[in-house]
């Protein structure tokens, strides 16, 4: 039994402006194994990011709030510890990959020394060594140490990505966050990027919590998969729980509004409306408005997630039972 | 019947400090009405230049664009205003194409400022309300600004303003990309119907093979500048010629754990289209790739009957 790295518990973020309070992430929980990798699956403004930074420490105060649960890494709850304590778990034992390789590096650095500043921040190495493994790390992703010298302009979208990921596993971190890695670069670059992240994700057993928006990049490199919508978690399981038995209503919608390579469909079935405004959420189930399951209940009443086979948790009053 | 839109020989060179940039180069292709052409590539491969000199929105270096037999490449700006009514562009990023301080209403309205004669004054209000309801936008957001509304609606209003002119032609330009997929399925929903009704022909410009695949009647592979690959959507998938569109098409995610793909991973990555050396510009990174590819530049030539394909090597691959 590999042990847990991170366990989200019961998690409500909110952000609290003078007209409004946004309802941003409703009583999330997951947890994560060594060598675990979950795709968080989700619409803009469903909540994803704001898991992310929680899970980081980064949520911005004002106006966010994490109003309660806990997030246990390592069986440590970073949500009661201070700045000068998070800082010593960032980049260390979780680090993060963010959308925008443009803009996560810092331009008038070199590459070597963004990469060598996280080895020296936090193991005891002189500055030589940091950069001889700040080298190595450049050559683990696929890019001669002889350009370690050159700045982030230097490099193409898909290489500063390769360089932002060498940042974020430099000091072998439990698990890493990678928030829509490939959104930014090209199909042929994405494929190599996630060829490369799935790859080190085996050799080092990383614990690995994918955020996007395409279903297609989870079948790629998650086993596990969770459907967020409105800040909670509608569908829960295996990728085979998610791709082949969807029992969501959601789950299915997106599934049904994505154009298909493989098949010829005259039109697509697309969700109807748009997502509820989260500083005003429906009493009863988010979905309802858009749902075409919709009954009274659901308007009343918010269903809960059950586990509907083993493994496989979704949060519906009248889910998609099999049909063939 | 002629073409609507007939494309001969476009090219459209930058100069830059380093050199010629070859941003189209030499693309041709025709487009009948109420059709769609999809423009497929990855970023800098020229396809927005392409939508825009169409347009001419910038300025062709050489070659002809014909829309209904007439040559409009080098009219002035002044003579082109009359076909730009008829040629109508979508764009990419819904929230930098609308004017943030004209409301809904003022920004689809403007277009009969500028062309008085589609619609008279007093019914200008009537025609607003008509097109808010064809792209199913509610009348409440007649006076509301952009920035109160979401990337979906924004797009709408991107392509009311587009319809106003009743034009029978439309460039897409990435016009879902930036959208979520719920939201991205009914704007290729709405697109579709409104070329079934109104019979306006579109040129499709998009870095998704799947959406492109969905919406288009023929399809274009750009790689740098030059169509590596054109025929009709059916064939381009069931009978792939060019090795950079196989690639392509390996290395799209699937959402689906079955039959998945064998990926074909590409080494590097585009090279510059600045001063392109001779030989086929995908020869770095091809598998197939010999000296002849490096050495001359392969031809748009028709493998099959309709299908064009620019290779050196199409149908002995796969004895390398």
């Amino acid at each position: 039994m590999s042990k847990t790295v991170l366990e989200v518990k019961d998690l409500v973020v909110h952000y609290e402006t003078d007209e409004a309070v946004v309802e941003a992430v409703n009583n999330i929980s997951f947890s994560l194994e060594a060598g675990d990798t979950l795709g968080l699956v989700g619409e803009t403004g469903a909540g994803k990011t704001t898991v992310a930074l929680s899970i980081m420490g980064l949520l911005p105060y004002p106006p966010s709030h994490i109003v309660q649960g806990s997030i246990l890494l390592d069986g440590q709850d970073i949500t009661k510890l201070k700045e000068r304590e998070l800082r010593k778990i960032r980049g260390n034992k979780v680090s993060m990959i963010f959308q925008d390789p443009m803009t996560a590096l810092n331009p008038v650095r070199t590459v070597g020394e963004q990469i060598a500043e996280v080895i020296r921040l936090h193991q005891k190495v002189s500055r030589k060594e940091a950069y001889q493994k700040a080298e190595e790390m450049l050559e683990m992703v696929g890019i001669p140490k002889e350009r370690s010298k050159e700045y982030p302009h230097q490099f193409s979208g898909g290489m500063k990505q390769r360089v932002v990921i060498a940042i974020a596993l430099a000091c072998n971190p439990e698990l890493l966050i990678a928030d829509e890695p490939t959104t930014a670069l090209d199909v042929t670059i994405q494929a190599q990027v996630l060829e490369l992240m799935r790859d080190l994700q085996k050799n080092n057993q990383t614990a690995l919590l994918l955020i996007t928006h395409d279903f297609g990049v989870v079948a790629d490199i998650c086993k596990k998969c969770a459907v967020i919508y409105a800040g909670e978690i509608v569908e829960y399981g295996t990728v085979e729980d998610i791709f082949d038995h969807p029992a969501h209503p959601y789950t299915l919608g997106l599934f049904h509004s994505l154009p298909s390579l493989d098949e010829d469909v005259e039109r697509l079935t697309p969700i109807d409306g748009m997502m509820s405004d989260p500083t005003d959420l429906p009493t009863g189930c988010s979905f309802c408005d858009r749902c075409d399951r919709a009954t009274s209940l659901c308007s009343q009443s918010d269903p809960a997630l059950v586990e509907l086979s083993r493994g496989h948790y979704v949060k519906c009053h009248h889910c998609v039972k099999e049909e063939n | 019947m002629g073409a609507l839109l007939e494309v001969q020989h476009l090219k459209k060179f930058y100069p830059t400090a380093r050199g010629v940039l070859h941003a189209v180069d030499d693309v041709s292709f025709s487009l009948e009405g109420g059709k769609t052409l999809g423009v497929v590539g990855e970023s800098g491969c020229g396809k927005s230049t392409l939508g825009k000199t169409i347009l001419r929105l910038e300025d062709p270096t050489s070659g002809s664009i014909q829309f209904e037999g007439k040559e409009i490449g080098g009219l002035s700006t002044g003579e082109f205003k009359h076909y730009r009514k008829e040629m109508q562009m979508i764009f990419q990023d819904p929230f930098a194409s609308l004017n943030p301080r004209m409301s809904v209403r003022q920004i689809i309205a403007e277009t009969f400022d500028i062309y008085p004669e589609l619609c008279p004054k007093e019914e200008i209000g009537k025609r607003v309300d008509e097109l808010m309801d064809t792209v199913g936008l509610a009348k409440r957001f007649a006076n509301s600004y952009p920035h109160e509304l979401d990337g979906g609606r924004r797009q709408r209003i991107g392509i009311a303003r587009a319809l106003s002119m009743r034009p029978k032609f439309i460039v897409c330009d990435e016009p879902v990309s930036a959208l979520d997929v719920s939201i991205q399925a009914q704007i290729l929903n709405l697109l579709q119907d409104l070329q079934e009704q109104m019979g306006i022909a579109y040129i499709f410009i998009t870095h998704d093979l799947s959406v492109v695949k969905h919406i288009s009647d023929e399809i274009c592979v750009m790689y740098l500048g030059q169509v590596v690959e054109q025929c009709a959507t059916k064939e381009l998938f069931n009978n792939t010629l060019h090795p950079y569109t196989q690639a392509l098409l390996s290395a799209i995610p699937v959402p689906s754990l079955h039959n998945r793909r064998k990926k074909i991973l590409l080494k590097g990555e585009l090279s510059s289209p600045i001063d392109p050396k001779p030989g086929c510009r995908f020869a770095a990174r091809c598998i197939y790739a010999t000296e002849e590819c490096h050495k001359s530049t392969p031809k748009l030539r028709e493998a099959c009957p309709g299908h064009f394909a620019a290779c050196h090597h199409i149908g002995n691959m796969g004895e390398t």
